[in-house]
């Protein structure tokens, strides 16, 4: 286990992926046009005035046997995470938020303006797996990563997740809470295991 | 000495880290550090000793999770983590009186609603559950400390408040900005704890030393009570194997110093801080002179993100969220229509309210609950400080407890009846007080009357423990139709309050024109008079410009308003009809079309058009005729381009605004009986979270007229079933994203037909198919959102 870090980032640092927050939104395929990029436009300006980045990660060492994962205190059983992780010795956690400025004001659009309120919801999604691919580099810098896997994907279940907030103490450090059904509260918040291929320098 | 008395008396010290320390003794990663209460109480023990023998006062117990969501037993850990304090004093050889011994409490972990799931009276109680254990072991004090989020320290006080008499200290967690993760400011976390009577307060964990002085700085400047300031050892930085701090004890003391210097009364550490930092910082602070902390005498109400001052320029209490003379707001509430109140509360911020008076009395609804309700209504989307206005004492307390800041309150008057109920709900749940000048003789007819009155009330709030501060008298106005002098009696009173009594003032000032014609002029000349008398807050209109131009250049003429910025924009955007060259009529010219105004412009999207012409056509044509002939054609027209793929989602949604901002104007014109909505209910089942195209159905329901409940995301079966039997709603909506979540789509699809078997359910998501919306037995299958309308038309054909 190597120490806890924190990053803390802004909005307009976010290569946000339009064509992702139109999947959200239902497009499937069609073409965006002027006026939804004009949304997109003033979606953008809205999260850069509420949105706080901030991400945690640690990396650990791991071991397999089976289909059992263990890496720290966590010990999890998973044929599809295994997969993924196939030839990794370490790994990072890490978990990623916008900040609960984002849900209050996702809040207040759905009560005044449900229409923007969607195409908000649908870019803030696609913002924050922007934050996370950001984060991602900076990990990826001298390493060779795996994609990014999360609680939820395959046969690994969102009962890991406090696990995972108390690893990081991610609650502490980046405000990130569970419901009672294990949903993050900042809305928009990640948590994910990324595998590191072969040794790697320490992280 | 007793601790109250030390932190005014001499610089007090707090402990430092723990985490690190019983890292350092083994203890494994991912165990809870409350256990080792039970399990290692000599290393506790040598811990707590270590920090006194630093020269540490105040020494906390290792009791920061020790709550009934992660552990279930604290009748052994927490007395356990006493026991382990006290037999540190015991062994202590140094001056045993000078050490305190807390009970701390840190965060639960939960996020409260609205943000959340985790309701504000479950968080009340959960601290309780410690804290009542935690007041018979015999610790000093409690202290809260962490606390990242506004309301959950007011529930935490709260709950100690309710449970024992100890002290309690509360010390929040800021980011950089200076802002807790929810918002707050320091002056809104300062206001807030002040008004619920906590003995000290301050900053603890998240920054550096360096980084909180900034913090400390805000703290001593507004604070009246004892400043505490514990930070962490930096921030945490690579070094293998363990997380470090990235300053030394050094370097950290050396800034503590400064901080110190700064006026702060308390000092300790938190994360990654030990014995030898706060040592160091005993012995670098020892020389400088100690200064008490000074009683501020600004009064200040806040939300749960800023602070308003009623000092300086006069603030506008927007007075439209309140049914008297107000037929549609009635309605509302009898409705429940808790969102006509939330948008009058955006129009009244939007046009310049600095608070909002929230009153819901009406005698045939249940005023305590509506007025909680609409409380928590109002502050999940408005961050103006809320005016509780209320002569029922549950519906105040009710709103008082869950209001997250420091509210004002409206009112309390001279009668004893009013003194003995409000002034105990003031002094406990913190807030500031309208005192109307009202005494068992009805209202006083001279200024020197009215401010006698006014005296009578303040001196009975100090004296069970409300600062001078916190009342803001309301001399009342009565019509000058019906007594010459009623104007200027409450302008002498306004003066003589202000000048004699040292305290601010507030007034309605509509109530002055009541029966006479042309009462908008009445009105703004009285409330500029008002204004120059020393007033400091009006209730009023906002949404009124002749009201606004008055008090916009009242406080101009005042000298409140810089560069005359608030005066210009106002102007500029409310001019005179004379100057206003009619603009509205040629904007739809910009496109050829053989479309009526008002189907363009729902077919267009634009919303203030289209409420503009329904309002216009209602004059002459027959609403329902309206819906059928222009609105639900134009937005069939819509739904028709967006499945052809000619226009897309957000142009329908936009037009879907459009037609329901339409369909608001037109449903005013109504009569009661055929306003009757068809209700239609919709939530995204349980385990999924995934609501944006529950929202879009739900927008497109609207438009065409339904009724939508919406329940949420993330909705149990039995939730929908208890929603659909309270409101007899005969359409049930379900949406599900992930096919993980088809088995709860299909529970509750199974629960409705065996609980409610009249009730009809249409299901739709990404995942669903015609198949197994057949497979689960549901009503009707919606592949998008135009398919929910179609269901819905079919469902109710009249509809």
């Amino acid at each position: 286990m190597s120490g806890l870090i924190l990053l803390t980032g802004t909005v307009d640092e976010i290569t946000v992926n339009r064509r992702e927050a139109l999947r959200y939104l239902g497009y499937r395929g069609r073409q965006a046009d002027d006026g939804i990029d004009a949304l997109f436009d003033r979606a953008h300006s809205a999260l850069a005035a509420c949105a706080a980045p901030k991400a945690c990660y640690r990396a650990y060492e791991l071991t397999a046997q089976g289909d059992t994962l263990q890496f720290g205190e966590l010990r999890l059983q998973s044929a599809s995470l295994k997969k993924n992780l196939q030839g990794c010795r370490r790994l990072f956690l890490f978990a990623a938020t916008l900040g609960a400025g984002v849900d209050r004001l996702l809040l207040r659009l759905q009560k005044t303006e449900p229409a923007f309120a969607l195409v908000f919801d649908a870019y803030c999604s696609a913002a924050v797996e922007g934050w996370c691919n950001l984060v991602n580099g900076k990990l990826a810098e001298g390493r060779t990563l795996r994609p990014r896997f999360s609680p939820g994907y395959g046969d690994v279940p969102l009962s890991v997740q406090p696990q995972i907030l108390s690893m990081l103490d991610a609650t502490r450090k980046l405000g990130i809470t569970l419901t009672d059904t294990l949903f993050m509260t900042p809305c928009k918040s990640v948590t994910a295991f990324v595998g590191i291929e072969g040794q790697g320098p320490r992280a | 000495m007793t601790l109250q008395q030390r932190l005014y008396a001499a610089r007090t010290y707090f402990d430092g880290g723990m985490g690190t320390l019983l890292q350092k003794a083994g203890l494994p990663a991912g165990t809870l550090p409350e256990n080792w209460n039970l399990s290692h109480p000599k290393v506790l023990e040598e811990i707590h000793l270590s920090y006194m023998n630093a020269g540490a006062n105040v020494i906390t117990s290792n009791t920061f999770g020790a709550n009934t969501l992660k552990l279930d037993n604290l009748d052994e850990i927490i007395p356990a983590a006493y026991d382990n304090l006290a037999r540190a004093k015991s062994r202590f050889s140094g001056d045993k009186d000078s050490v305190y011994l807390a009970f701390d409490v840190g965060p639960l972990g939960k996020m409260l609603r609205p943000l959340g799931d985790f309701p504000f009276e479950d968080a009340v109680a959960v601290f309780a559950d410690s804290i009542r254990i935690a007041a018979q072991c015999g610790f000093d004090l409690i202290l809260v400390e962490t606390m990242s989020d506004l309301y959950e320290t007011k529930a935490a006080v709260l709950a100690a408040k309710e449970t024992c008499d100890l002290p309690i200290i509360v010390t929040n967690a800021y980011d950089e900005s200076g802002h807790l993760l929810t918002g707050a400011d320091v002056p809104a976390v300062v206001a807030t704890l002040e008004g619920l009577g906590v003995t000290a307060l301050g900053a603890n964990c998240s920054l550096g030393p360096q980084q909180m002085k900034g913090i400390a700085a805000q703290y001593v400047q507004c604070a009246s009570l004892p400043v505490v300031i514990n930070p962490n050892a930096g921030l945490p930085k690579i070094a293998d194997g363990v997380t470090a701090f990235d300053v030394d004890q050094e370097a950290f003391s050396d800034i503590m110093r400064e901080i110190a210097a700064l006026g702060v009364h308390a000092l300790g550490g938190c994360c990654g801080t030990t014995p030898d930092f706060i040592r160091r910082t005993v012995e670098k602070t020892r020389d400088l002179p100690f200064k008490a902390p000074e009683e501020k005498h600004d009064t200040v109400v806040a939300s749960y993100t800023h602070t308003v001052s009623l000092a300086g320029m006069p603030k506008i209490i927007g007075e439209r969220i309140n049914p008297t003379g107000k037929p549609k707001l009635k309605d509302a509430l009898r409705r429940h229509d808790l969102r006509y109140l939330v948008r009058e509360g955006i129009a009244q911020q939007d046009a310049g309210a600095h608070i909002l008076d929230v009153n819901v009395g009406l005698g045939e609804i249940d005023e305590t609950a509506v007025l909680q309700e609409t409380v928590e209504e109002l502050q999940s989307v408005l961050d103006l400080p809320l005016q509780i206005d209320t002569v029922r004492p549950a519906a105040l307390e009710a709103a008082l407890r869950v209001y997250n800041g420091k509210p004002l309150i409206n009112s309390v008057n001279a009668k004893e009846e009013s003194l003995q109920t409000v002034l105990p709900l003031c002094k406990k749940y913190g807030g500031v007080l309208i005192a109307l000048t009202i005494g068992e003789d009805g209202i006083p007819d001279t200024a020197a009357g009215r401010t006698a009155l006014a005296k009578r009330i303040i001196d009975r709030a100090t004296q069970v423990g409300i600062d001078k501060k916190d009342i803001v008298v309301d001399p009342l106005c009565m019509a000058v139709s019906s007594d010459d002098n009623a104007a200027k009696v409450t302008l002498d009173s306004i003066r003589m309050i202000r000048e004699t009594l040292g305290v601010r003032t507030c007034l309605g000032v509509s109530n002055v024109s009541f029966a006479l014609p042309e009462r908008a002029d009445i009105n703004a000349v009285f409330l500029s008079m008002a204004i120059q008398s020393g007033l400091s807050c009006a209730i009023m209109n906002p949404c009124a410009a002749d009201m606004m131009r008055a008090f916009r250049v009242a406080a101009m003429v005042h000298g409140f308003d810089p560069h005359c910025e608030n005066y210009i924009s106002f102007a500029l955007s409310h001019p005179h009809a004379a100057s206003a060259a009619a603009p509205a009529a040629a904007k739809a010219g910009d496109e050829p079309t053989d479309l009526p105004p008002l189907m363009y412009a729902i077919v267009k999207g634009l919303q203030q058009q289209a409420a503009d012409e329904a309002k216009r056509l209602l004059v002459s044509e027959n609403p329902i005729a309206l819906i059928d002939s222009q609105i639900i054609p134009a937005l069939n027209k819509v739904g028709e381009a967006f499945e052809k793929s000619k226009i897309f989602l957000p142009q329908l949604l936009m037009s879907a605004e459009a037609a329901s901002a339409a369909f608001r104007e037109v449903s005013d014109k109504l009569p009661q009986t055929d306003g009757k909505k068809e209700q239609i209910i919709l939530a995204t089942v349980e385990g999924d979270i995934h609501d944006i195209g529950k929202n879009i159905v739900k927008v497109l329901l609207q438009s065409y007229g339904y009724d939508v409940i919406d329940l949420g995301k993330d909705v149990k079966p039995e939730a929908v079933v208890a929603a659909a039997r309270k409101t007899g709603a005969t359409l049930v909506g379900l949406s599900a994203l992930m096919t993980t979540t088809l088995d709860a789509m299909a529970k509750t699809v199974a629960l409705l037909k065996k609980e409610l078997p009249h009730v009809r359910t249409m299901v739709g998501g990404a995942v669903l198919t015609q198949e197994y919306a057949d497979l689960i037995g549901a009503s009707g299958y919606a592949k998008d959102a135009m398919g929910s309308v179609k269901l819905a038309k079919r469902f109710f054909p009249e509809g």
